[in-house]
């Protein structure tokens, strides 16, 4: 297969970023698209040319095929990326591709279509004699008869969109009563996220550990795992901390999970980068629980501990080169990754659009921001909120933390409301510092992770907030005399004198 | 000059005395003690400030009425008003979950459900409103227990941040 000349990259925000970044290492030129909302988006600038695909909603937009398929061909990019999410996990996208004459860089789509419906990826796995979580693997025609699945096989259960990803569609339910409302509730919401509102329903394990492994196949049937990543850390089944190794994880469990995903993999002929995600139980027995058929948002600290750069070996792969290596590299160090949102924990998560007004972003060795924004960027209300990813990596778990800890007390995002400091609170609690804690963790230990208000500071942040007060009203005052020819507060003196004052 | 700081989550105004001393110095009296505040304001709406020889960097953030205070990673929010902005805003009940209440938009979005409807009776903590925003839905909930006598939300249209939605009494 011929070298790789030109990408276009069918995504925005520190994703779409991230792939130009190797790109250019490699000499390969990007394209960038982008919607009515992100002409002033980073990664416009990024790339070297940049198309434009539509109105805000990415539904009108970034999902459009054929606009993308067109920004393609107009520019003449000879292979497309599609980052995470919008079409990264559409297996009829990459056939239009294919039918285009253009290299999509990932799995083939019978890989996707084997993995990407859920239920069909279940029911595959399981005749691959891969362990699975116990549950349907079939969409239900009715509620009833949902409703009567998910009593016989017990409360509580997880309800999940067949399509779906990102926490999406997804509910834990808890009791028969609460079944109908939670049922109607993740249909609607898949069939908005996925347009595909099929759900179906699993056994809900409790306290188990989400552990996911990287894999990786060339086109020569070569299959190997990279290690794994603990993503734990979630809030409404969205990720929210990941790091590796894993804390719970022994070299064993290591190798014959890892064993598992490759098992995984090759049933379905994968191609590329790819996650196989398991949940771990208190008895550290490990379930299937979906393959994602794309780069994923925590690559990051794989690439730390592994040192490889992943979107390069993307694209080597779809151009057909054999894999580098032929096992996976033994882990060096610990890498944590934080994600930066654009959200307010303290009212609900409340989700915080708008303009960034000052923006510092932290620095110093073994510290990486992956990020898509800048100071005066307003961030959209049509796209997901996460605004940046910060990572780290040190020789352990514990100067890890410590890294991640101080790179986040240089973050400073002004204008918008961002979680930061609730991850600092994550980092600092025992039971992450204990490194045994389990996917209930963050909402369990709600209160705990926003109460962490020092009494001092608050002290302090009152009297600062009067000084706020004060100089604000002075500057009000200096720049808006009174009618009256009275300069208020400032003594009485003239408008006409103040404005000789500014002229001087 | 005298302040009322409400913090955010508290129910009452803490009177602050503010004296200027001059050269970015400040005596602050609040809850009967005393500072001695150097507050030295740079650009970007940060402070330097220094109590009682500890050095703070503190970053504001202003959002209508209410100012944000970012320092050594904790962020307060506060609701400040001098003697005579308190007088004017008595009516509107800022500073008080008494009387009318204004339920805004805390971000622009797009309204997806409205749950009532003019005339409902609601409980505190109830529902009123769905926004969506950044493919997140977020259920806007009743301050206090009382009446809907007016709504501005509707179904499908997009809101402004701090967008009327429905009025509670």
């Amino acid at each position: 297969m011929p070298k790789i000349r030109k990408v276009l990259v069918a995504n925005r925000g520190e994703i779409a970023i991230r792939v130009m970044r190797t790109c250019k290492e490699l000499g390969i030129a990007t394209v960038a698209v982008y919607s009515e909302a992100d002409r002033a988006a980073l990664h416009v600038r990024t790339a070297d040319q940049a198309y434009f695909v539509g109105p805000p909603p990415s539904r009108e937009s970034y999902l459009v095929q054929q606009r993308i398929i067109d920004a393609a061909k107009q520019a003449g990019a000879d292979a497309i990326h599609p980052g995470y999410g919008f079409l990264s996990e559409n297996a009829s996208f990459v056939r239009t591709c294919e039918a285009a004459g253009i290299t999509f860089i990932g799995p083939p789509a019978s890989a996707m279509d084997a993995m990407g419906e859920k239920t069909r990826a279940r029911a595959n796995m399981i005749k691959a004699g891969v362990p699975v979580v116990p549950g349907s693997t079939e969409p239900f025609a009715s509620l009833e008869e949902a409703r009567v699945y998910a009593e016989k096989i017990g409360f509580p259960v997880m309800l999940k969109a067949a399509g779906g990803g990102g926490g999406k569609g997804m509910r834990k339910v808890e009791r028969i009563a609460d079944f109908d409302s939670s049922w109607r509730a993740a249909k609607s919401e898949a069939m908005n996220a996925f347009g595909n509102d099929a759900v179906y329903i699993e056994k809900y394990l409790e306290k188990p550990h989400h552990v996911e492994i990287q894999v990786f196949a060339d086109q020569h049937g070569n299959t190997i795992h990279l290690n794994e990543r603990e993503c734990s850390a979630q809030r409404r089944h969205q990720k929210v901390v990941e790091e590796t190794p894993s804390p719970i994880l022994t070299p064993e469990l290591r190798a014959k999970m890892g064993e598992v995903a490759v098992k995984a993999a090759k049933a379905v002929n994968y191609v590329g980068a790819g996650t196989v995600e398991f949940l771990v139980d208190v008895h550290r027995n490990f379930y299937f629980l979906e393959m994602n058929t794309r780069l994923q948002v925590e690559h990051p600290v794989t690439e730390w501990v592994t040192g490889l750069d992943l979107v390069a070996l993307q694209i080597k792969a779809a151009e057909g080169e054999k894999l580098p290596l032929t096992a996976a590299p033994e882990p060096r160090g610990h890498s944590i990754e934080v994600r930066v949102y654009a959200e307010d924990p303290a009212r609900n998560f409340m989700p915080s659009p708008g303009k960034i007004t000052y923006l510092r972003v932290p620095g110093g060795p073994n510290v990486r921001d992956d990020s898509g924004v800048f100071p005066g960027y307003t961030v959209p209300n049509f796209y997901d909120p996460m605004i940046s990813k910060l990572s780290v990596w040190a020789p352990t778990r514990r100067e890890a933390i410590a890294r991640a800890q101080r790179a986040l007390s240089e973050y400073v995002v002004k204008g918008i409301t961002t979680n930061i400091r609730y991850l600092k609170a994550i980092l600092a609690h025992p039971e992450f510092i204990g490194g045994d804690y389990d996917t209930s963790f963050l909402t369990r230990e709600h209160e705990a992770l926003l109460g962490v208000e020092d009494a001092k500071l608050s002290e302090m942040a009152l009297l600062a907030s009067a000084v706020h007060a004060y100089q604000r009203d002075q500057k009000r005052a200096k720049t808006l005399p009174s009618a009256s020819g009275q300069g208020g507060g400032t003594g009485g003196v003239s408008p006409w004198k103040l404005a000789l004052r500014t002229r001087r | 000059m005298r302040y009322f700081t409400k913090q955010q989550g508290q129910k009452e105004a803490l009177p602050v005395d503010l004296e200027p001393l001059g050269n970015d110095k400040y005596r602050l009296t609040v809850g009967g003690k005393t500072y001695e505040v150097d507050a030295l304001m740079l650009e970007h709406g940060t402070m330097t400030m220094l109590v009682d020889g500890q050095s703070y960097g503190v970053e504001f953030e202003e959002n209508g009425d209410e100012v944000g205070v970012l320092l050594r990673g904790q962020v307060n929010r506060f609701d400040v008003a001098d003697e005579r902005r308190l007088r004017l805003r008595a009516g509107n009940a800022a500073f008080s979950v008494e009387g009318k209440q204004l339920v805004t938009a805390p971000m622009p979005g797009k309204v997806v459900k409205v749950l009532v409807k003019v005339g409902d009776e609601v409980k505190e903590g109830q529902g009123l409103v769905v926004v969506e925003a950044m493919k997140m839905e977020n259920e806007l909930k009743s301050p206090k227990a009382g009446k809907v006598t007016e709504l501005f939300a509707k179904e499908g249209t997009a809101v402004e941040n701090n967008a009327k939605l429905v009025v509670v009494e």
